[in-house]
């Protein structure tokens, strides 16, 4: 469970990223946050794995206030937190299952992954995770041969690799095509569904969050302005939310086709 | 409006304000007056002027040659010596190049004073020639091999840590955070996202700084810092050239031959 607690960021040049937050997100949840650009929908996520550190509040993950974490007790909170990113962030000159067992970095020794001695199960469960997300055929190749959709599956069996208990994804699907980004979101979907892992997933597109969710966050100007079901948010909380009327280029558009 | 419209009377701008345009002028007549200048000076220091030193020129180049091929055996040694010492040199700057390019570059170094530590230092030890190295060193270790190996080092060490360090700052920070956001540590973060990133060219810089410490350890050689080039400075004290020129010879062909193969596995590396 993540627990926010009054959680407040100020960055260095005054600039407020989240104000008073205050939210409960439990296990197996698949939580979308939605916000125009700007809004704190980032730093709100890279909070709870402390690439950014809020500056007030306290907030909980599995009942530890992470806030004071740091060096060995933050990297053992890292581990347990894997995180999808826009541009994939995958290396582009490595071969796409080093880059999956990158995943396991957290769990396995300095020596051990300097020589590349990764443990027997490790290689097998990478392979798998790349079975999972259909690209296993691509073992080899390097990550800069791939398209954009694939390379985020690479980023998704990196992330499953590393056998996390909450999976964060920041704006996975900004940079695909709209089928890619339904191929993206469903694999997340089903992940959250089927290895009961608690995944939060900012969002900028309404028709996407509200066809992935099943609660969102609204968040304007580093506060939370709206959160409940899916089921109870309509046009006009969208409206509420961005504080405008709802455009063309807020929606994804072409529905799953999976 | 058409051509026809525009009368030759109209007043089109010039291509350059009229200052610039004075600007350049003086500058380029105070640059050719220099020249004009230094070319007379020379002459009349040199004696006869410069018909004379043309033909005294002539005079030197002739003993040269022939080169005195017979004493090839003999100097493979010391042009081996010279190799050797420039492998070692290299060999050793390139590791210690490592750690202080990477405390160099300001996105891995984020505790600023160890940052601006390195730099300076850095800064300061590319300011000395390796000829001024070498002339300490072999005054500190006396003649021979280990100087010159030394003042290699050092000199290599400056040029490296400065490409290097660039080429880090340079680098695609993304897959950097990915790996810190999956709970690697500093050295694992290091490794697998930033080698594979900087590999190719770390290569093909050590490779560069190779081939110019071969011909750095020739120079080096001429004052006492071991190799072929203290053959050379040998036999030109004694005024033996064909031997001097047979040196130079190796030196030129040697030289060619490292640069060619540095360069094509450069080209295949990037």
């Amino acid at each position: 469970m993540i627990e926010f607690k009054n959680v407040g960021l100020v960055y260095p040049n005054g600039t407020e990223g989240l104000k008073n937050v205050n939210v409960k997100i439990n296990d197996g949840e698949f939580v979308v946050i939605v916000g125009l650009s700007g809004a704190g929908k980032s730093t709100f996520i890279r909070s709870i794995n402390r690439l950014v550190t809020p500056t007030s509040g306290e907030l909980l993950v599995d009942g530890e206030n992470i806030l004071e974490h740091k060096g060995k007790n933050l990297r053992i909170l890292r581990t347990k937190i894997g995180m999808i990113f826009q541009n994939y962030n995958l290396v582009r000159r490595s071969n796409v299952l080093k880059n999956v067992l990158a995943g396991r970095l957290g769990h396995v020794g300095t020596f051990r992954s300097i020589l590349n001695l990764y443990p027997k199960e490790d290689v097998a469960l990478a392979y798998e995770n790349l079975k999972r997300v259909n690209i296993a055929d691509k073992l080899y190749n390097r990550a800069d041969e791939l398209s954009g959709g694939q390379q985020q599956r690479v980023s998704i069996a990196r992330v499953l690799t590393q056998q996390p208990k909450y999976i964060l994804a920041d704006e996975p699907v900004a940079s695909l095509d709209p089928p890619t980004s339904h191929q993206v979101m469903t694999y997340l979907r089903k992940i959250n569904k089927t290895d009961k892992i608690t995944t939060i997933v900012n969002l900028h597109f309404i028709d996407m969050a509200m066809e992935y969710a099943d609660r969102i966050i609204g968040m304007r100007a580093g506060e939370v302005v709206f959160d409940g079901p899916v089921s109870e948010v309509t046009d006009e909380t969208f409206e509420e939310i961005y504080g405008r009327t709802i455009r063309e280029d807020d929606l994804r558009g072409g529905a799953s086709d999976q | 409006m058409s051509k026809e419209m525009i009368s030759k009377k109209s007043k089109s701008p010039n291509l350059y304000p009229r200052k610039t345009k004075v600007q350049v002028t003086i500058i380029f007549a105070l640059v050719l007056a220099m020249y004009v200048y230094s070319i007379n000076f020379t002459a009349g220091q040199t004696n006869g002027g410069f018909a004379n030193s043309l033909s005294n020129m002539g005079e030197v180049i002739k003993k040269f040659f022939p080169p005195n091929w017979s004493i090839l055996p003999a100097i493979w040694e010391p042009m081996a010596t010279t190799i050797q010492m420039a492998v070692i040199a290299t060999t050793v700057a390139a590791l210690l190049t490592i750690p202080l390019a990477l405390l160099s570059a300001h996105n891995i170094t984020t505790i600023k004073p160890l940052y601006y530590i390195t730099r300076i230092s850095l800064n300061i030890l590319r300011t000395i020639p390796d000829l001024v190295l070498a002339v300490i060193f072999v005054g500190l270790f006396g003649v021979g091999v280990f100087p010159g190996i030394l003042a290699l080092i050092i000199f290599s060490l400056g040029i490296l840590a400065k490409l290097f360090g660039e080429t880090v700052e340079a680098v695609d920070m993304d897959p950097l955070e990915a790996m810190r956001a999956s709970g690697a540590n500093i050295f694992q973060v290091i490794y697998y996202g930033l080698v594979p990133q900087v590999l190719p060219q770390f290569t093909s810089f050590v490779l560069y700084v190779f081939e110019i410490n071969i011909r750095a350890s020739v120079v080096l050689g001429l004052v006492g810092a071991g190799g072929i080039g203290l053959t050379l400075d040998r036999e030109l004290n004694f005024y033996n050239y064909p031997n001097a020129m047979m040196v130079i010879i190796l030196i030129f062909v040697v030289v060619i031959i490292i640069e060619f193969i540095s360069t094509k596995i450069r080209e295949a590396l990037i």
